[in-house]
């Protein structure tokens, strides 16, 4: 028996040992630069890398694709240094959580690579003053309208509801003003704000008022006045975006905000890019919409893996500059950040009305009061929550009212740490 | 007539409506897959314009490589079918009839191992295959055969009590013949046991093989390259943004992937009841 | 057939076999231990080992077929478990992710300023003619130009440099620019301080630019405290993993500490947590055994239909177990679109516009009814094996001492079925109690009364809602979630065991 055991043994070390040659391969070089990106954004950016090899002298880059943006952003939060990316395309509310937990390493740019953009962008991109990525593509909401269904431009929200009560049966409406793009808490936001309801009140010169929310009674009176009948949905507003974009194709909704990347979609079906900001109850007011930038963010692991200044240079030769931004967009189709990229007709064509809409009532969306919870729960969970409560259970439109703006005067006044 | 109605009209009443049950969603997932729109949206639940479209998006378009998450799947859950029965037949052999110290304690372990709320694992198991990644990239974090080896985590215990039950099932008399003929415990297995189980072990690798292709989670993270993922992964991801929107395609992968498994379900249908039944009945 | 086995070609088929598996083993433990991952080295090695030991000698007969099994089982199972574990007494959450020696590292980095102007240079990095690590910086708005290294700087004449077309300096004497293969094969350029005035300094920042800074905080790893450069204020380790001052401002980012049972101390008194806790678990109970309850129910009433020969009985049965047949996956996600409100299919044929997962006791009879439309399939074929099982004796015995079918029902087939089924009743209620997939592609959990300041939803199950704590949101708690999943662990494993011991299933193991 000992006899086998050993003979076994010096089988086995013989073949080990003759093995030993093909053994350490390593997982990556050390000049490669990884990018994870989503199942969108990846191949173009594959693509575009790869027909023009220098972005940055001496690196090769790897672009990672994820099946979608959740399993993208799922992974990140698992991931180390082991195996971690370099630079992640993501959104710029993952900034405040993922530079606080030490996953993303800050930048600092020129006085001529900081020219590039808007300031408020950096400011997307920002946690406690400190830069974590360059902004790439901008992602707005606009509204838009039906010219086959209404002739011109609404001027106040309460335009669209006559339109809707007068014409339902006739045309066989499915509702009045819907949200295609963006979902009920971000896309949604420019109808919270038509009717009173902003999430953060800010001042002219841009500072946000950290101790006031917006006034309950006056935006619950609105959403009983437009949005309810006898304290039900009088059906004008969903209170999910489901089949939206399919009702407003089929021209039986006449509005619906709309995202900036899917533009597209629109066209191709016959309708030209009426865009506006939806109109607030006062003749010549705008609900205001959330502009935010999705950013390529630098990571702690491009210092781990020995790629830092490497990574810091494909951010700013490609993700930032105009030659990258513009043969990037023109596969991706989404506005580009970059001012010079803007300017590029062959990218900014579609996307004009977007960019008017925003100039009339953008704000910009600031993660440390939008991610805060605080309050109980986020912007992102308690807006939605709010178009189901009334629209849907039925319950009293100023009391949840209230109820939400104690949540976002909290998120608030307890989220300006963040900033 | 009477006598026949008392006896039988309840039974073909339940099983009439138990049948409608069943097929509902799937039929609804038929017309959907024939809707020329490809939306969620029925117009009737008769079918009037029938069209292939959806199932040539599923063809044609080079951004689903459709056909490659198929195979995909098929060999990881094909792989992991094949592997586990075996681990798990030979643990539920020796559970069922050797005879050492541990046993009781070693099947209660690997129960309650298997009641641990794996979700969490999942950061532990992702860093481990990074980590494995960093010195053998084939079978790390990415890889399908890392992917497999995670899945053969499970193997031995989720049939075990079906395996074994079967296993109890042979009688002992057997193992005692062979063990007067000089048979060892190892070839008392392969010889005797492995050839009376083959129904019950089609029956579990066929069970362990629909797990696995309904994992998703795991993969997503896992299988990264696009020709890489499995067909869960590829379809989840198809409807995960646009809901409403590529609803017919959808449905369409979603039978297509379903008809190959429907067809060997139904072949082995007697050896399942058996195997199910084996299993359960003696406990 | 039988020669495989046994005799000298089955000796030496295993040989060869053990001696494959274990040198592709030995080498992945080899290139393990080259990359420094020891702890996958020695899991290697002892599995090698013991695969040696159990396969070449006769002392663990039992081994031979468990060994494969356990291997994988220790490897991915077990060790995942323990991570949990001991991740459950540690404060591990958004802001306290990595490890401390990685926090201190950050915090250090984190912890500079630009000088007012915010200034930045164009640079080339190289070396100086000594060969030490150096750049070449170009201030071309005033026309400055200097080389500097991490001991000094040397502000150079513009005419004696090469100047670009935007007029930054591309060479100059006694500096050798690196080519771009030589910084990208080592990053060592990106280490250093380089020197430009007083306290100030210059960092490269990409390839091509670099920012003036100063140092700000400083690490003292004598006390292991750090100190703020410019108000002298002290950092000290909170033991919550975070450097905090006396104000109790605390540095970012923190590390992953541990805390022992606080995070279990948090699911007992913190009411915001304890609360949806207990509600959430009274409807995972409710959840679970409603599930085995309808699906039993209707798989033994349909067995019981189908137990003697009927017209029609194989298309039947056919027709009965394509739901377990279907990948299940998709057919959640198919009746999740078919209770889809605006399109979804029952809406249209009920011809109501209820929004089913919107509303908490819908939603819940909506998961209730996915859930038995995906289990019943299982039990009709479980019961019907066990039907077939029972003694039919014993029945006719029964009907001959003048019992009725109901009372056979009730006093016989019933109580032999379940002392039959009870493992699997139990196995099945350990699944449900965990079936995380149902829930999260159904309803998400929800609906939640977020204005209400529900943090759980109404279909929540413990583990959805564990999930939705560890990675469901921007702010992720992975401590506090292990502690759940632990607690979760023993509650599932009591009950089951207590099911078992009291099926009197384990006895049949002596």
């Amino acid at each position: 028996m000992k006899n086998r055991f050993l003979k076994g043994i010096a089988v086995t070390a013989v073949l080990a040992f003759s093995a030993t040659g093909l053994a350490i391969t390593p997982a990556r070089a050390a000049s490669e630069i990884v990018v994870w990106a989503d199942e969108t954004r990846g191949p173009n950016l594959a693509s575009v890398i790869k027909a023009k090899g220098d972005w940055v002298p001496g690196y090769t880059i790897k672009i990672v694709t994820y099946s979608s943006f959740d399993a993208l952003k799922d992974a990140f939060d698992k991931a180390t240094g082991t195996s971690g990316p370099d630079i992640v395309v993501g959104g710029n509310d993952w900034v405040p959580t993922a530079a606080k937990s030490g996953k993303l390493a800050p930048v600092t740019l020129t006085a001529s690579q900081k020219a590039r953009f808007n300031p408020t962008q950096f400011f997307d991109l920002s946690y406690k003053g400190k830069l974590y990525g360059v902004p790439v593509d901008i992602n707005n909401v606009a509204m838009i309208y039906n010219t086959k269904l209404v002739s011109s431009a609404p001027n106040s929200f309460g335009d669209m509801v006559n339109y809707y009560k007068a014409n339902k049966a006739a045309k066989g409406l499915k509702a009045g003003l819907c949200i295609a793009g963006g979902g009920m808490s971000w896309g949604a936001h420019s109808v919270f704000s038509a009717l009173g309801a902003d999430a953060y009140l800010m001042s002219k010169n841009g500072a946000v008022n950290t101790v006031q929310s917006f006034n309950p009674s006056i935006f619950g009176a609105n959403v009983k006045k437009y949005l309810l009948t006898n304290g039900k949905s009088n059906g004008f507003f969903p209170a999910t975006d489901t089949g939206c974009k399919d009702n407003f194709l089929a021209g039986t909704v006449p509005f619906a905000v709309i995202g900036n990347w899917e533009w597209k979609d629109y066209v191709a079906k016959g309708f030209e890019m009426n865009l506006m900001p939806v109109p607030g109850v006062v003749d010549g007011t705008y609900g205001r919409m959330f502009g935010s930038v999705s950013g390529a963010l630098l990571t702690t692991f491009a210092d781990k893996h020995g790629v830092a200044a490497g990574a810091k240079s494909l951010l700013v030769n490609f993700f930032g500059s105009t030659e990258g931004q513009v043969k990037y967009q023109l596969l991706e189709g989404r506005p580009p950040a970059e001012k010079g990229a803007q300017k590029d007709a062959s990218v900014s064509a579609g996307q004009k009305g977007f960019g008017s809409a925003a100039s009339l009532a953008g704000i910009p969306q600031i993660g440390a009061f939008l991610n805060n919870n605080k309050g109980g729960a986020n912007y992102w969970d308690s807006a939605p929550a709010y178009w189901t409560a009334v629209l849907i259970d039925g319950k009293d439109a100023t009391i949840e009212a209230r109820k939400l703006a104690k949540i976002w005067k909290t998120n608030v006044a307890t989220g300006k740490g963040d900033l | 007539m009477s006598k026949w109605l008392k006896e039988n009209l309840w039974r073909h009443a339940t099983a009439l409506g138990m049948s409608l049950f069943a097929l509902f969603p799937l039929y609804l997932v038929v017309i959907s897959s024939l809707n020329p729109t490809g939306s969620l949206q029925l117009t009737s639940f008769i079918p009037r314009n029938i069209s292939w479209n959806n199932y040539k998006i599923l063809f044609n378009s080079p951004a689903i490589p459709y056909l490659t998450w198929v195979r995909n799947s098929l060999v990881i859950a094909g792989a992991v079918a094949i592997i586990s029965v075996f681990i798990g037949a030979s643990s539920a052999f020796a559970f069922s009839r050797l005879r050492f110290r541990g046993r009781k304690t070693g099947i209660q372990i690997l129960l309650l191992v298997q009641m641990f709320p794996a979700i969490l694992a999942l950061s532990a198991i992702y860093v481990i295959m990074e980590r494995v990644y960093r010195f053998a990239p084939s079978l790390g974090l990415g890889s399908q055969a890392g992917l497999v080896l995670v899945y053969l985590g499970g193997a031995m215990g989720v049939n075990i009590w079906l395996l074994k039950g079967f296993v109890d099932s042979i009688p002992i008399e057997l193992d005692e013949a062979a063990k007067i003929d000089g048979a060892s415990a190892v070839q008392t297995y392969w010889l005797i046991f492995i050839p009376l189980a083959a129904p019950v072990l089609a029956v579990v690798s066929l069970l362990s093989f629909i797990g696995t292709l309904n994992e998703y989670i795991l993969a997503r993270l896992f299988l990264v390259e696009m020709n890489s993922r499995t067909v869960a992964v590829g379809l989840q991801q198809f409807i995960g943004g646009q809901y409403s929107q590529n609803w017919g395609p959808f449905a369409a992968g979603s039978i297509l992937l379903s008809i190959p498994i429907v067809v060997i379900f139904l072949s082995l249908q007697r050896y399942i009841v058996s195997g199910l039944t084996a299993g359960s009945v003696k406990g | 057939m039988t020669l495989l086995f046994k005799g000298k070609i089955a000796l030496v088929t295993k040989i060869i076999l053990l001696a494959g598996i274990s040198a592709i083993l030995l080498m992945l433990a080899q290139s393990a231990l080259a990359r420094k991952e020891y702890a996958i080295a020695l899991f290697l090695l002892i599995a090698v080992l013991a695969m040696n030991y159990v396969y070449l000698t006769s002392r663990t007969v039992p081994f031979k077929f468990f060994l494969p099994g356990t291997l994988f089982l220790a490897a991915f199972v077990i060790a995942p478990i323990i991570f949990t574990l001991i991740m459950s007494t540690y404060n591990y959450k958004t802001g306290n992710y990595i490890s401390k020696q990685e926090a201190i590292q950050r915090v250090i980095a984190l912890g500079v300023e630009p000088d007012e102007a915010g200034t930045t240079f164009d640079i080339v990095v190289g070396k100086t003619k000594s060969g030490e690590l150096a750049i070449l910086a170009s201030d071309t708005t005033n026309n400055k130009y200097f080389i500097s290294t991490k001991s000094e700087r040397i502000d150079l004449n513009p005419a004696d440099l090469t100047l670009n077309a935007d007029k930054v300096a591309t060479g100059a004497p006694d500096f050798v620019r690196s080519t771009s293969a030589q910084q990208a094969s080592s990053d060592a350029y990106t280490k250093i301080k380089y020197v430009y005035e007083g306290k100030y300094f210059i960092s490269v920042e990409s390839l091509e630019a670099g920012a003036v800074f100063r140092q700000t905080l400083e690490y003292q790893p004598s006390t292991d405290t750090f100190r703020n450069l410019l108000n002298g204020t002290i950092y000290r380790d909170n033991g919550k993993g975070n450097y905090a001052n006396l104000k109790k401002q605390i540095l970012e980012p923190g590390w992953r500490a541990p805390t022992w049972f606080s995070n279990y101390e948090k699911l007992i008194t913190d009411n915001h947590i304890r609360g949806p806790f207990i509600r959430v678990f009274i409807w995972t109970v409710a959840f679970a055994v409603l599930t085995v309850l309808t699906s039993f129910g209707f798989g033994l009433l349909l067995a019981l239909a189908l137990n003697k020969p009927l017209r029609g009985r194989r298309m039947y049965r056919s027709i009965l177990i394509l739901p377990y047949a279907m990948p299940s996956l998709m057919s959640i996600l198919i009746w999740a679109g078919m209770f889809d409100t605006e399109f979804g299919a029952i809406n249209n044929i009920l011809n109501t516009h209820i929004a089913w997962f919107s509303n908490a006791s819908f939603a819940r009879a909506a998961v209730i009814l996915v859930s038995l439309w995906l289990g019943f399939p299982y039990f009709y074929l479980i019961s019907t094996g066990a039907l077939q099982a029972i003694p039919s004796e014993l029945l006719e015995a029964a009907a001959i001492d003048g019992a009725s079918g109901r009372q056979i029902f009730s006093k016989i087939t019933l109580p032999l079925l379940l002392q039959i089924l009870s493992p699997l009743l139990i196995a099945s209620f350990a699944f449900n109690f965990n079936n995380f997939n149902l829930i999260y592609l159904l309803t998400g959990g929800g609906p939640k009364d977020q204005l209400g300041g529900q943090i759980a939803g109404a279909t929540d199950i413990l583990i959805s809602y564990t999930y939705q704590i560890a990675f469901g949101s921007n702010v992720q708690d992975l401590g506090l979630a292990s502690a759940i999943s632990v607690i979760i662990f023993f509650l599932v494993a009591g009950i089951s065991l207590y099911g078992l011991r009291k099926s009197k299933v384990l006895e049949t193991f002596g």
